[in-house]
């Protein structure tokens, strides 16, 4: 890991720019990256290619997921692949009964090669009902999420102001967005962002 | 004690007054109507005449509890009918809880909040309140008596969740400007978050964005700057992101 | 229902997309139920959409931010493309939303581009290919597709 990072940064202090040049692409030009693009979807239907449910075990890594529509995904977990809980996380972070999104490519042996997966996220929104210490009462569709602060990482964004970490601007009967992680099994989430329109 | 029974039937008939005339009058509470559990019960095409029907009655059961002064035998009709009202508001809120846990109940105002133990706990106190009409008197006005109603008046208000937004809420507000509870102090750290909307201003991410293909794998520090890795297709993109900065100043490579 | 011609009459717009679940899902969501067209899931290519009916109008109100919207009903189908990088999906209507209302005025950029009131919410399956999750909101452009 140490290595790869040491790499990466060589390559962005050394060869990086402020700009993505199209020749920087290589082969991976823009027209052949659109010529390749998969067909759209159905509207309407299920993406094949996304999957989303609650994991009910993990061997190697493979997450064996079961989705709200009671069907099992196989998600394998790559190098490649980016996890979040609440932030970037390593996959030993990922446990059974975390609620999953997973965003990848579905193989031929109907395994979802994972490109994201996204842990425990949600996106609230509703009513500020109460601020209590560190804790955002949220009524959401009539019920009550509470929301907690976490120190050094939960932030406000105020439209498009820049984000800060002083959440102390949000007001009691104000509506808010609440991204963040559920905590599973309770009614409770930790804030990643709160987004306030003003 | 008597006094206080004496005084019951004008408490019960201004929440029965209230209730009606919001059902009536309030143009909120007809655009919120669909979305309560009557509507869910009738259909949403019937809700509004529906709680105009149930208007209508809950104007009838205040006429007869305000009314017995000049015609005390009205008083037990009065009586028996705010019960029946009562007991029919409890079995219509245990539908709207079992059957329709998200939907409002519609009872005195819009507030779009559902079924909760403050409903029952009105609803179940005005039946209680009914029935102890039917043991009043012609009402006498000692001060006891008109303490006693008015805390059971304020009682029955705390317990209506359609008047918060008059009393809870900024008592609420209050207490936030006075504790001031989520002001923290300065962190020392730079929110990851932060970095990243920083990063989504960004020449360099505009220019690279449709590249990626995953979310943030990785992430460090070093330098006064954040280094953020994602996957761009069979290659990995990454930026150095200034800790403090603007966007002009992030980096991005494709390696 | 506004007097105001709909902003989407003619052409695209721009606006701010979030995201939302939707479906007998885990977390906050297992309540919200399969959204105003029963047909709702936060792993198809849906989206919810502010005029859907009368009282889907009353709720979100977006001529309240100045952005009176065509009527639109269950089924029909959008183009959102990501001010970020051009990504697009189109997705139908599943559902009633976003409260436009409650945001007005709000604000997304990406680069120097930006985008005022929530328009459109999409479910996860399709916000997750124009970006991240994580994002949460994010400027776009809206068409007919």
């Amino acid at each position: 890991m140490t290595t790869r990072r040491q790499m990466l940064r060589s390559a962005v202090l050394g060869g990086g720019a402020s700009v993505v040049a199209a020749t920087a692409l290589g082969s991976l030009g823009a027209e052949a990256a659109f010529g390749a693009a998969p067909p759209q979807v159905e509207p309407g239907t299920p993406d094949p290619d996304f999957a989303e449910g609650r994991i009910r075990s993990i061997k190697d890594n493979v997450l064996l997921v079961l989705g709200s529509n009671m069907v099992f995904h196989n998600i394998r977990v790559v190098d490649g692949t980016s996890l979040w809980k609440l932030g970037p996380v390593a996959f030993d972070q990922a446990k059974p009964g975390d609620g999953l999104y997973a965003r990848g490519v579905r193989m031929p042996d109907g395994v979802l090669a994972a490109e994201s997966v996204w842990l425990n996220i949600v996106n609230i929104k509703g009513h500020v009902s109460n601020i209590t210490s560190e804790k955002i009462h949220l009524d959401h569709n009539g019920k009550d999420v509470l929301c907690h602060v976490v120190p050094g990482r939960s932030v406000a964004v105020l439209s498009d102001a820049p984000p800060s970490s002083d959440l102390s601007t949000l007001r009691v009967g104000q509506h808010v967005q609440i991204l963040g992680a559920w905590r599973p099994d309770t009614n409770e989430v930790d804030i990643a962002t709160v987004f306030s329109p003003h | 004690m008597l006094g206080i029974a004496a005084l019951q039937p004008y408490l019960i008939a201004a929440f029965f007054l209230w209730a009606a005339l919001m059902k009536l009058l309030s143009r909120r509470m007809r655009s919120q109507a669909g979305r309560t559990a009557l509507a869910n019960l009738v259909g949403p095409a019937r809700a509004i005449p529906a709680f105009r029907v149930v208007a209508g009655a809950e104007l009838v059961v205040a006429f007869l509890l305000l009314v017995p002064p000049v015609l005390p035998a009205v008083l037990p009709v009065g009586a028996l009918a705010a019960a029946a009202m009562s007991a029919g508001f409890l079995a219509y809120l245990t539908y709207s809880y079992r059957a329709e846990p998200a939907s409002s109940c519609g009872c005195l105002g819009a507030h779009g909040k559902p079924v909760d133990w403050r409903s029952f706990a009105r609803a179940g106190s005005l039946l209680v309140l009914s029935v102890s009409v039917f043991w009043a008197p012609l009402p006498s006005w000692d001060a006891l008596a008109l303490v006693v109603v008015a805390a059971e008046a304020l009682a029955l208000l705390a317990l209506s969740p359609e008047l918060d937004r008059h009393w809870l809420l900024p008592a609420r507000q209050a207490l936030v400007r006075l504790r001031r509870p989520l002001a923290v102090p300065d962190p020392g750290q730079v929110p990851l978050e932060t970095s990243l909307r920083l990063l989504y201003l960004s020449p360099a991410y505009c220019t690279a964005s449709a590249r990626l293909t995953s979310d943030v794998q990785d992430v460090w520090e070093e330098d006064g700057l954040r280094f953020a890795s994602y996957q761009a297709g069979e290659h990995t993109a990454v930026f150095a992101i200034p800790l403090a900065g603007e966007p002009t100043g992030v980096k991005v490579a494709l390696v | 229902m506004s007097n105001s011609p709909p902003i989407d009459l003619l052409g695209p717009v721009q606006g701010e997309v979030s995201w939302f679940c939707c479906g007998t899902a885990w977390g906050p969501c297992s309540s919200t139920g399969k959204g105003a067209c029963g047909t709702c899931n936060s792993g198809s290519m849906q989206h919810a959409w502010p005029n859907t009916s009368d009282a889907c109008w009353a709720i979100t109100r977006p001529d309240v931010c100045g952005d009176a919207l065509s009527r639109r009903t269950c089924g029909f189908r959008h183009r959102t493309t990501s001010l970020c990088g051009g990504a697009s999906v189109i997705t139908s209507i599943a559902d009633c939303g976003p409260q436009t209302d409650l945001f007005c005025g709000e604000r997304s950029c990406c680069g120097s581009t930006c985008a005022s009131n929530r328009l459109i919410d999409l479910t996860p399956a399709a916000y997750s290919k124009i970006a991240s999750l994580s994002t949460g909101l994010r400027p776009c452009e809206i068409s007919t597709a």
